[in-house]
């Protein structure tokens, strides 16, 4: 539909294609919000809610169903900023901005530096989509038990707390230092792994050459 | 106040989502971003009990930190491996990696 167009020609088709569906998804969402919060059924906290969770939903279902891997990415990165708002939510200003730099500078930039360097393609005519189906059936089925479990769990009583942010600091060198000197030591140790593991075969015998030539 | 269910069947969806994209891709580079998908899921569970059931609200936030460092780290070694098998390979189909030594 969008071959046929007449766009000036420094208009993207695939960015307008993405940007309209995008568009005609979105827009029914914030519409249906908006009435509800005008009529009074939601509070104005229950709105952002349902936004975060459509995007977090959309970009989850996109980055699984996505054929081009590239888009799959992107996507990942609407879900994991849309999780950010959720942590917002719940009062974890912490975690929503620690979320946001490492997921949304880190390890995102990685996977697309992987995806570019390895050329993947995750191309149903090569390899058979055969337990796809499956997958279906059998992720439907957790889903809704978890689902299930939760509606039928007591929650007791439950009321909102939080950390203020001045705190949190102090509280995890304090009460957490065990765990935190653990968790350093195994970034240290995964990301040598990842140095020695990623270098080119030439690069490692490299040095063993040099004492062969000595 | 939004109820505590609203996040949890969040959650759930998200990690049968996730979950999906692991059982249903053939690509180690976007199974590792269902696998992120599924961790997102259990940082929300992990706050979302944190700030509606712990009256200290800490643990829950701890743990989700170390999830979200713990899956940075992991997304750096499983990258690695990744580039490795297709610079040996020339494929990252997981299908197609099945020995331990070649």
């Amino acid at each position: 539909m969008f071959d046929r167009l007449p766009l000036p020609s420094q208009f993207d088709r695939t960015i307008v294609a993405g940007g309209t569906v995008v568009a005609l998804v979105a827009l029914p969402v914030v519409l249906v919000l908006l009435a509800l919060l005008f009529a009074d059924q939601i509070s104005a906290a229950e709105m952002v809610f349902f936004l975060a969770a459509t995007v977090i939903l959309a970009g989850a279902l996109g980055s699984v169903l996505l054929p081009n891997v590239v888009h799959a990415a992107l996507s990942l990165v609407a879900t994991l900023l849309g999780v950010a708002g959720i942590y917002l939510l719940l009062l974890t200003e912490f975690i929503a901005l620690v979320q946001v730099l490492v997921y949304g500078g880190g390890v995102v930039i990685l996977l697309l530096f992987a995806l570019m360097l390895t050329n993947v393609a995750d191309d149903p005519v090569v390899s058979d989509g055969s337990q796809k189906p499956f997958a279906m059936i059998v992720a439907a089925i957790m889903g809704s038990l978890f689902i299930a479990v939760m509606l039928d769990a007591q929650w007791g009583n439950p009321a909102a707390t939080l950390v203020p942010f001045s705190e949190f600091g102090a509280r995890i060198f304090r009460d957490f230092s065990i765990p935190v000197i653990v968790v350093a030591i195994l970034l240290d140790i995964a990301l040598t792994g990842a140095f020695v593991n990623a270098r080119t075969a030439e690069e490692a015998s490299e040095p063993r050459t040099e004492e062969a030539a000595a | 106040m939004i109820p505590i269910e609203n996040f949890l069947i969040l959650s759930a969806l998200l990690f049968a989502i996730g979950f999906y994209g692991v059982m249903a891709r053939r690509s180690a580079i976007l199974i590792l971003m269902s696998v992120e998908l599924m961790l997102a899921a259990v940082a929300i569970n992990f706050i979302a009990f944190a700030t509606y059931l712990d009256a200290d609200a800490f643990s829950g936030l701890v743990f989700a930190l170390f999830v979200i460092t713990v899956a940075a780290a992991e997304v750096g070694l499983a990258l690695g491996i990744v580039l490795r098998l297709y610079r040996e390979r020339r494929t990252a189909n997981v299908d197609e990696a099945d020995s331990l030594k070649w």
